[in-house]
């Protein structure tokens, strides 16, 4: 699952980062990085089965508790 | 600057705002909460979200062919206009994560058990990432071709379950505590109708933006009615289990047996779940990617695409531990949530403006 995750991360830098070096798109290479770093990261915690905070759940559960619904 | 160099036509926009209604709320039913009398709910549901539709379109009247983020720079101020665009970027964002939810959950439960839940979301993923990069006319052409399909087949479908209604099943009419009857109708204005709040995304492309909110309005009024049909089918059909279904739609298209012959006729439901989804999604992730190339000032959207999907994905797989959850939220914590994106934001931005007579001619507008 890993390797898959590397694998695909891998491919998307390789389908972008050549094209922005070329055109010298510094700041689109500078967004694309960090949003593929975030990617990257979080993908790999749900690979190695690490349980990310289900966010809807808790923004309806602040929501429910807030309005007493 | 455009980021976007398409145009779409009135007609189209009407076309993707029908399939952007239709994505979620075939999947999940709206107006459920109201029992038999949803058909009432959907309908109430609506006025609410004409006037919601009002209040957008007339700040996207206001500023004709711009985008809320500009909109807000405009009006807040670079700084202040920026942090309140990435809210709204926010929403689009956990919208498209909760409909791309929806359906790996649909796809899990009713068509491919076996499949992990993650391979749908990635392959629906990459159809909208392609879709988006091709920018807004190629989606506004694929929801020409994929809503007139759509509504076909909810038409026939209707016809082919005629013979295993019950209209009795709608009796007693408005049998429902009022308070409950108001609170599922204000949810179906929220969900699906107030949604499409995110076309002030797209609002900017359209080749005669003087009637964009009669485009809005005329799709909001025939998925409307599309809904109404669909409820009153699955109420007739499905009588007081109707409730009790995640999907009632495709189950009440499962009794269609034309002679032994035409059966398995769920599968159209299926297809129109899948193609309506698809347009919902990728709306929100085209207003998602673009906002944010507006908010960082890039040169284009496309580089953003793909680490902004897998981003999506993510969120779509670890958003809510159940299915259960997921419908509570659409029940309860939905309607408060968006208020704010749905109304607040645009609201305030419009008295804003009108209050500094924006946007001033001649003046510097950058």
């Amino acid at each position: 699952m890993i390797a898959l995750v590397l694998i695909g991360f891998g491919m998307v830098a390789l389908i972008q980062i050549p094209g922005l070096v070329r055109k010298q798109w510094w700041r689109e290479l500078i967004c694309f990085a960090v949003l593929w770093l975030m990617g990257l990261i979080f993908s790999m915690m749900v690979s190695v089965g690490i349980t990310l905070p289900p966010l809807t759940t808790i923004i309806n559960q602040a929501i429910t508790g807030m309005f007493g619904i | 600057m455009f980021l976007e160099k398409g145009r779409i036509s009135n007609f189209q926009l009407s076309t993707l705002t029908i399939g952007y209604i239709l994505g979620a709320s075939v999947v999940i039913a709206p107006g459920e909460g109201a029992g038999h009398d949803a058909w009432i709910a959907i309908a109430l549901g609506l006025i609410e979200g004409l006037l919601i539709v009002w209040i957008f379109t007339a700040l996207a009247r206001q500023f004709k062919g711009k985008t809320l983020v500009e909109i807000n720079s405009l009006v807040y101020g670079k700084i202040l206009g920026n942090f309140i665009s990435v809210f709204f970027i926010w929403y689009l964002f956990h919208l498209g994560a909760l409909v791309l939810n929806n359906y790996a959950r649909f796809f899990k439960l009713e068509l491919y058990p076996a499949t992990p839940k993650t391979v749908g979301i990635i392959l629906i993923m990459l159809v909208c990432a392609s879709t988006v990069s091709r920018g807004i006319e190629v989606l506004a052409r694929c929801s020409l071709i994929l809503v007139t399909f759509t509504i076909l087949t909810a038409l026939i479908d209707t016809f082919l379950v005629i013979r295993h209604m019950d209209l009795l099943n709608l009796m007693p009419v408005l049998d429902v505590p009022l308070g409950t009857l108001l609170w599922t109708s204000h949810s179906t204005a929220i969900f699906p109708f107030g949604d499409t709040v995110a076309f002030l995304m797209i609002l900017a492309f359209i080749n005669k933006p003087e009637k964009g909110r009669s485009a809005i309005c005329s799709g909001l009024l025939t998925a409307g009615l599309v809904l109404i049909i669909v409820a009153v089918r699955n109420a007739a059909v499905l009588g007081q289990m109707a409730v009790t279904y995640s999907y009632p739609s495709y189950i009440s298209a499962q009794v269609i047996d034309v002679g032994d012959v035409l059966t398995r006729v769920e599968v159209l439901v299926a297809i129109n779940m899948i193609t309506m989804g698809f347009l919902k999604i990728s709306v929100v992730f085209y207003g998602t990617v673009l906002g944010l190339a507006q908010v960082f000032n890039l040169r284009s959207y496309r580089p953003i695409i793909l680490p902004i999907g897998i981003l999506m994905v993510i969120l779509a797989l670890t958003n809510v531990s159940n299915t259960a959850e997921m419908f509570d939220f659409a029940n309860q914590g939905y309607p408060i949530y968006t208020v704010p994106f749905q109304i607040g934001i645009p609201l305030i931005t419009l008295i804003i403006a009108k209050l500094r007579q924006l946007p001033q001619t001649g003046g510097d507008q950058t």
